[in-house]
């Protein structure tokens, strides 16, 4: 591995008094793309609000480190000018900010119209902001966003839910491309985190390492194919036993 | 079309901010500066523009139509504007079939301290005509002091249209009693915009439709209230005749403003319909909203329905903008300027683009 992305030591975070993260450490180097597999409720979401510093998860014990900076404690915009950036699982809606206006106000790429028309949402730009939006289509803008803020570290929860199986290969184009896969490793500096329930998008994008979440912690990592196989034959508990709980330091 | 007028750079640019401009495509121009009638004039053979006490000596007509739809003892405000000697304002008519495609502009301007304007406007559009009003009121920056007491009264003949933009920049020591009403007659078309975006001591107005069969009445209101200003808007459709429609809107930002928005559908007849949706959006802690949204049916098969809502800008939204980059700051200016973003229905594009454009000068140099 090369040098360290993020780092997350020992985290515990708290929703509104219920602690829903239980010491959670992860290590996500330069260049490599981790899954995050896990039960509904597991705290898969939860650890990438807290990265990104969203409001309402309250950390309580540990650290996390971008770049080696440590950023917990920061506001969301702070984060995401470092270089964070989250393709939300339920964006909301915002009513009278046209996509486009939206798209133009937080775009670091001169020019945003090829991945317009690479994620097929031109037809959207002057509608407002996540309103009315299909499932596919919030999942594509979503993925617009994220692609024109340009971040290193590239966050998505469950990019492929709700998504028709046409719109899954665009969407995962959107993030092959993203995280630079067409080029060597050693050339990629994009990192990626990406939290999935129907394992759809491991068909397309190729993955360094999987996480499984249980309980509020990461209970065993391995190579994400792998995981979802066992998922798929096992379930998540069955998988654990299979492939067997990993310690801390194996999660890096 | 330039230096028409007299008017200094300053005053120039403070009109344009309410949509008088002197370098955009109009119909005709009206311009009063106090108590004086500084411009009256059409460009286009298809309208006629008269200062009122010149309509009133012209035609004898007019004379009747003169508090014809506002009652003169309504309020002390009418009182004073019927107490004039000679009324200042405008009259405008579109001819029978007319359908004037530029917006004429309209503009009463307070320039000089402790100025009361008083102003009585009529507006006659034919049946079959269409006009596109642009209407705006602007105190001058040095003006500490001043009143503006309006009556407008608009006659919307059998298939006409008229839709008025009204734009306010008055400041934060000017009173502002405005007094309209409009009959539309059968399958006529009344639209009304009213922005103010910028500090206002008090403005009161509740402008009033009456709707025949087939009609089509329209209030839209977007209100930035900073602090120091009190405004109490709001308007009410009375649908008289089958078919009649209606639609209030209005969207409220408080910044430390006190707002209270009032709007009232009387469905008088069976068979018409209107809704109303009343929403406000308070940021900052010192301001208030109060919503006062009022249905009346009057016979047993109309169909009216309201929604109101006042509150926080959504945490959600702010993080969501937040996450993506973008200061606390510039997240709130966006929610916000997208909350006052309302898309009117029934305009031709040009005027949306022309509208949509008054409002960001409006909003230019205010917080928003």
């Amino acid at each position: 591995m090369g040098s360290v992305m993020l780092e997350i030591k020992d985290l515990w975070v708290e929703i509104e008094g219920r602690s829903i993260l239980k010491g959670v450490n992860l290590v996500v180097g330069e260049g490599e793309v981790h899954i995050l597999f896990g039960p509904n409720g597991s705290g898969k979401s939860t650890l990438l609000s807290s990265v990104s510093g969203l409001p309402g998860y309250r950390i309580v014990k540990g650290s996390i480190r971008f770049r080696g900076e440590r950023i917990d404690g920061f506001r969301p915009d702070e984060i995401a000018k470092r270089g964070v950036g989250l393709a939300f699982q339920r964006p909301p809606a915002i009513k009278g900010v046209k996509l486009d206006t939206f798209i133009q106000a937080i775009a670091n790429v001169s020019d945003c119209a090829p991945l317009y028309r690479e994620l097929e949402l031109d037809y959207l730009k002057d509608r407002d902001l996540n309103a009315g939006f299909s499932g596919g289509e919030l999942k594509r803008s979503e993925m617009l966003k994220v692609a024109v803020q340009a971040p290193e570290l590239v966050m998505l929860d469950e990019p492929e839910s709700g998504v028709d199986l046409e719109h899954i290969a665009v969407i995962s184009g959107a993030i092959n491309k993203l995280l630079e896969k067409d080029s060597p490793c050693s050339d990629r500096s994009r990192s990626g985190l990406i939290i999935t329930h129907t394992g759809y998008i491991l068909d397309y994008v190729k993955a360094d390492r999987g996480h499984v979440f249980i309980g509020g912690r990461i209970v065993c990592t391995d190579d994400p194919l792998e995981i979802f196989h066992e998922i798929q034959k096992r379930g998540y508990e069955g998988c654990v036993h299979r492939l067997g709980q990993q310690t801390i330091g194996d999660v890096s | 079309m330039s230096n028409r007028v007299q008017l200094t750079l300053e005053e120039r640019k403070g009109l344009e901010r309410v949509g008088y401009d002197e370098q955009q495509e109009r119909s005709g121009t009206f311009l009063a500066a106090d108590h004086r009638v500084l411009e009256a004039k059409p460009f286009s053979d298809q309208v006629e523009i008269l200062p009122v006490a010149l309509a009133i000596r012209e035609y004898d007509w007019v004379h009747d139509l003169v508090f014809g739809l506002v009652d003169p003892d309504k309020d002390e405000y009418t009182r004073m504007v019927k107490k004039q000697m000679e009324p200042l304002g405008y009259f405008i008519r579109v001819k029978e079939g007319q359908e004037v495609i530029l917006p004429l502009q309209t503009c009463f301007y307070i320039r000089t301290d402790q100025t009361t304007q008083m102003t009585h406007n009529i507006i006659v559009a034919e049946p079959g005509s269409t006009l596109h009003l642009i209407s705006g009121c602007v105190a001058d920056a040095h003006v500490d002091k001043g009143r503006h007491l309006g009556v407008t009264e608009y006659y919307i003949g059998e298939g006409a249209t008229v839709t008025t933009t009204m734009i306010h920049s008055w400041g934060p020591n000017v009173t502002v009693y405005p007094r309209a009403a409009a009959h539309v007659k059968k399958g006529g078309r009344f639209i009304s915009n009213y922005v103010v975006m910028s500090p206002v001591k008090h403005i009161q107005m509740a402008p009033e439709a009456v709707v025949e069969e087939g009609g089509l009445a329209e209030f839209y209101s977007i209100v930035y209230a900073p602090e120091g200003s009190s405004l109490d808007i709001g308007g009410t459709i009375r649908l008289k005749g089958e078919q009649a429609r209606c639609e209030i809107v209005s969207r409220v930002v408080s910044d430390g403003g006190k707002v209270i928005t009032r709007g009232c559908i009387v469905g008088e007849v069976d068979g018409v319909q209107g809704t109303m949706a009343c929403n406000g959006l308070l940021v900052n802690p010192r301001g208030s909203i109060h919503a006062i949204p009022e249905l009346e049916g009057k016979s047993p098969l109309v169909l009216l329905s309201h929604e109101a809502s006042v509150g926080m800008i959504s945490q959600d939204e702010l993080s969501y903008l937040m996450a993506s980059g973008l200061s606390e700051e510039r997240a709130r200016e966006l929610i916000i300027q997208g909350f006052l973003d309302v898309r009117i229905k029934g305009l031709p594009e040009a005027l949306h683009k022309t509208i949509a454009e008054m409002i960001k000068k409006a909003k230019a140099g205010e917080a928003v």
